[in-house]
């Protein structure tokens, strides 16, 4: 794993502009489906919150890099007030469960977008500009392959572990697993801000690139729903649910790049289709299929 | 006198003035008991006393209206659910609720892990494997506890209160379903427990095991104490025979209700033929029919035949194939060998719905009422496309069959107690007119007077002319009702004949109905 990840690091060398910006975006996006995949998938928790992490993240390196901060500390900082407004918003979430968990959270998002747009101080609807020179493409390419590395160790720890099945068994009953000793608020509190440090790193970088921020980018909608598409295809509380769907969806969007409206319908097709006959995704149905293969039991 | 000492002397559960409400209903009222160190309670009581109520104001899944509750000296009643069961109360649920997705060791390690974070892999894993082995569930070690069928789930209910290693532990019903032999083991491990652990509270319908593991015995009715004392004495009481024990055991129990009801019964049963004489038709009939999941083979070639008008009962032990059997008769399993014939028509992997249409209804094991509707919108939607006269004149049929139905019309489904749920369930399975209703273990969990109303309206429907199939744990109850008796012993038919014959088998006497009782 960690000789893949340093190979990928040597070879960005020769790679194109093209290249890297695709594998900047792809990276990006299997971050915040790893992050989204441990919340939904492994802990129940389907959040269509996940803009107000990136856009959180966005706006204080952005700010933080304009008041003179180095892009370590800015970086860091991104990552810091994310898991502040976690922190800030479990109490109220986690007393909504299911649907109502995920209504929540996506009142949250589009609350704090609303509220970026019409606050003057932080620029309103243009946002906010990054004044100090960002890193090249191949430096940022290499801070979010260092990110992924980062997710990547992270969700290994997660979800192979003691604590993955304490987050599963909250998952799948929280009553009964309060019965057992388990404590479901921190169980899921953890997850949430483990996941939500993962957005708001991500969404710095994605700011960092673009040199600019402003809400309806940054707090958008859109974050959410591709990150819920890409977990989704790629199967909900699979291990590499993150890395299949975003390369698959990123894929996708390259082939169809020239014809907007059919790669949106295609997308949504897929969609249909993936939960309709592989609700475990693209990496449940290829673990089926390659079980079938090698003749064992289908399970 | 040291802390010990007073330690020993207070009792380990205490229990002042416990009630809780539900808008006006008093699920439990001003309840009263304490729990001496040591000791093992058990609680019985009619469905519907508030018992599983009791349970989940115990273990904290539920805050008390009133009262309070005292656990080893310390007052927990406002304590949430986890810290209680970090202070040792470990209960079951009635209904088992596993982990579905994680496997049966997790279930078990989630406990543990909870409990102490830092504990040796080894070690915990270790202590699963014996609690798996205790619980007979070592060889599920591994599958995902959504492969388990119902009873396992009850032993995986057990084994992961166990894994919380604690001092009081609260059973809701776990004897449910089980035959004797079952019992049996289930007493072994009660009585090992009540050694090792410092308490023990049974709610249990399965007097067999109130009578060997409670020296006490609690009667609860309508929330309230009715009677408490030395297990023997409470159940000789008439007071208790009145309530809860019914017919079957020597009390006077109402059961003309249904009797009542027969005349009017023709709306809801389909029958030709009005009189029981069995005809020539073959409602129903299996040939050599082999099924299973997967690899694992359950039926092994089943031949069974049900004319119209016969009431037939299958016997037989957990896993012997008898719900597996129903399934294919209802046409949600697919026998991978034999044929299914109905009405002389070979219908063999015919969808359900079609087979729903030609006139088979089935009462599924585990109810399955649907939640989110009312009692009334749960039978309704199980008439069909019929015409609103139509239905309402056998809505009024079903309410006539159960009047306690009538009464709660508009509640939701699932808000009734097990026995009304039960009651739902066959009038739901009722509403389709069917001509013929298999019922698929529908005494589990009952108390034994529901038991005695539900078997009561049984023969009212056999008289009136439907055929029944019955899947039955309750050898003795299924004897009276049927006509003639099938015992499945692991996949196949291993004994036939009429009630009277099969009642005389020594083979079957020694099996199922066991000395007990």
């Amino acid at each position: 794993m960690l000789i893949l990840f340093a190979a990928l690091a040597l070879l960005s060398g020769w790679a194109g502009d093209y290249v890297l910006e695709l594998a900047f975006r792809v990276l990006v996006l299997m971050t915040l489906a790893e992050a989204w995949n441990l919340l939904a998938g492994y802990g129940g928790l389907v959040s269509l919150g996940t803009a107000s992490f990136v856009g959180i993240g966005a706006y204080v390196l952005v700010g933080a890099m304009n008041r003179g901060l180095p892009l370590a500390l800015a970086w860091a900082g991104a990552g810091l007030a994310s898991a502040v407004l976690a922190l800030l918003v479990s109490r109220a979430v986690f007393r909504l469960r299911g649907l109502y968990f995920t209504v929540g959270t996506l009142a949250l998002a589009e609350a704090l977008r609303l509220f970026m747009v019409n606050y003057q101080p932080l620029g309103g609807a243009i946002g906010l500009f990054l004044n100090p020179d960002a890193p090249g493409l191949r430096g940022l390419f290499l801070l979010a392959l260092g990110l992924f590395a980062a997710a990547t160790l992270l969700m290994q720890l997660a979800t192979s572990s003691r604590y993955s099945i304490l987050l599963r068994a909250v998952r799948d009953d929280e009553d009964a697993a309060a019965q057992m000793g388990v404590r479901p608020f921190r169980i899921k509190l953890l997850a949430f801000i483990v996941a939500s440090v993962l957005m708001g790193l991500a969404g710095a970088l994605q700011g960092l690139k673009l040199g600019a921020v402003e809400p309806y980018g940054m707090f958008g909608l859109q974050w959410t729903v591709s990150v819920l598409a890409i977990v989704i295809i790629g199967g909900q509380g699979q291990r590499l649910a993150a890395v299949i769907g975003a390369l698959f969806v990123v894929a996708l969007g390259e082939l169809l790049a020239n014809y907007p409206a059919v790669h949106l319908a295609i997308t949504g097709l897929i969609l249909i289709l993936v939960i309709r006959f592989a609700p475990q995704g693209l990496a449940g149905l290829s673990t089926r299929v390659w079980r079938r293969v090698r003749g064992a039991v289908p399970t | 006198m040291n802390a010990n000492a007073l330690d020993a002397v207070a009792p380990l559960l205490s229990v002042s003035g416990l009630s809780k409400h539900y808008g006006g209903v008093r699920a439990i009222d001003e309840l009263e008991f304490s729990l001496p160190r040591g000791a093992v309670l058990g609680i019985i009581g009619p469905n519907g006393a508030g018992k599983s109520t009791l349970i989940g104001l115990l273990g904290g899944a539920l805050r008390p209206t009133a009262g309070r509750i005292q656990f080893n000296g310390a007052d927990v009643t406002r304590w949430p659910a986890a810290e209680r069961a970090r202070l040792g109360i470990g209960r079951t649920y009635q209904i088992p609720r596993p982990f579905l997705d994680l496997s049966v060791r997790e279930n078990l390690l989630a406990g543990q892990y909870a409990l102490q974070p830092l504990i040796a892999r080894r070690q915990a894993i270790a202590a699963s494997t014996a609690i798996l082995e205790r619980t007979g569930l070592a060889d599920a070690a591994d599958l995902p506890a959504r492969a388990l069928p119902l009873l396992r789930r009850k032993r995986l209910e057990v084994a992961r209160a166990l894994a919380l290693r604690p001092r009081l532990l609260l059973l809701d019903e776990v004897g449910a379903g089980l035959v004797d032999s079952e019992v049996g083991e289930l007493i072994t491990l009660i009585k090992a427990l009540a050694r090792e652990l410092e308490g023990l509270i049974i709610i249990e319908h399965v007097l067999r095991v109130v009578r060997e593991c409670c020296a006490q015995l609690m009667v609860v009715n309508f929330g309230r104490k009715l009677a408490e004392g030395p297990t023997a004495e409470v159940l000789a009481s008439e007071q208790v025979a009145a309530v809860y024990l019914g017919t079957a055991h020597g009390g006077g129990a109402p059961s003309a209700a249904p009797a009542a009801a027969v005349s009017g019964l023709t709306s809801l049963v389909a029958a030709e033929i009005p009189q029981r004489a069995a005809s020539a038709v073959a409602l129903l009939e299996l040939r050599e029919v082999h099924a299973g999941y997967g690899l694992a083979r359950v039926l092994n070639g089943v031949s069974l035949t049900v004319r119209a008008g016969q009431a037939v009962a299958i016997l037989g032990t957990n896993g012997a194939g008898k719900t597996t059997l129903a399934g294919v008769i209802s046409g949600l399993i697919r026998p991978t060998a034999g044929a299914l014939y109905i009405d002389g028509i070979d219908r063999t992997g015919t969808a359900a719905h079609v087979i729903a249409r030609l006139g088979l209804a089935q009462c599924m094991e585990g109810r399955r009422i649907f939640a989110p509707l009312s009692v009334e919108e749960n039978l309704l939607l199980a008439a069909g496309a019929v015409r609103k006269l139509e239905s309402q004149r056998r809505l009024d049929q079903v309410y006539q069959l159960f009047p306690v139905l009538r009464e709660r019309r508009s509640q939701g489904g699932t808000s009734m107690s097990g026995g009304q749920q039960q009651m739902l369930a066959i009038g739901r399975a009722l509403m389709s007119r069917p001509r013929l209703i298999v019922f698929d273990e529908i005494s589990l969990g009952l108390a034994p007077l529901v038991m005695d109303q539900l078997y009561a309206a049984l023969a009212a429907l056999r008289d009136a002319g439907l055929t029944l199939l019955i899947v039955e744990q309750d050898v003795q109850r299924a004897l009276d009702l049927a006509d003639e008796v099938h015992v499945m012993e692991h996949g196949r038919i291993a004994l036939s004949g009429t009630a009277a014959q099969v009642r005389e088998n020594p083979v079957l006497r020694h099996l199922y109905i066991g000395t007990a009782d």
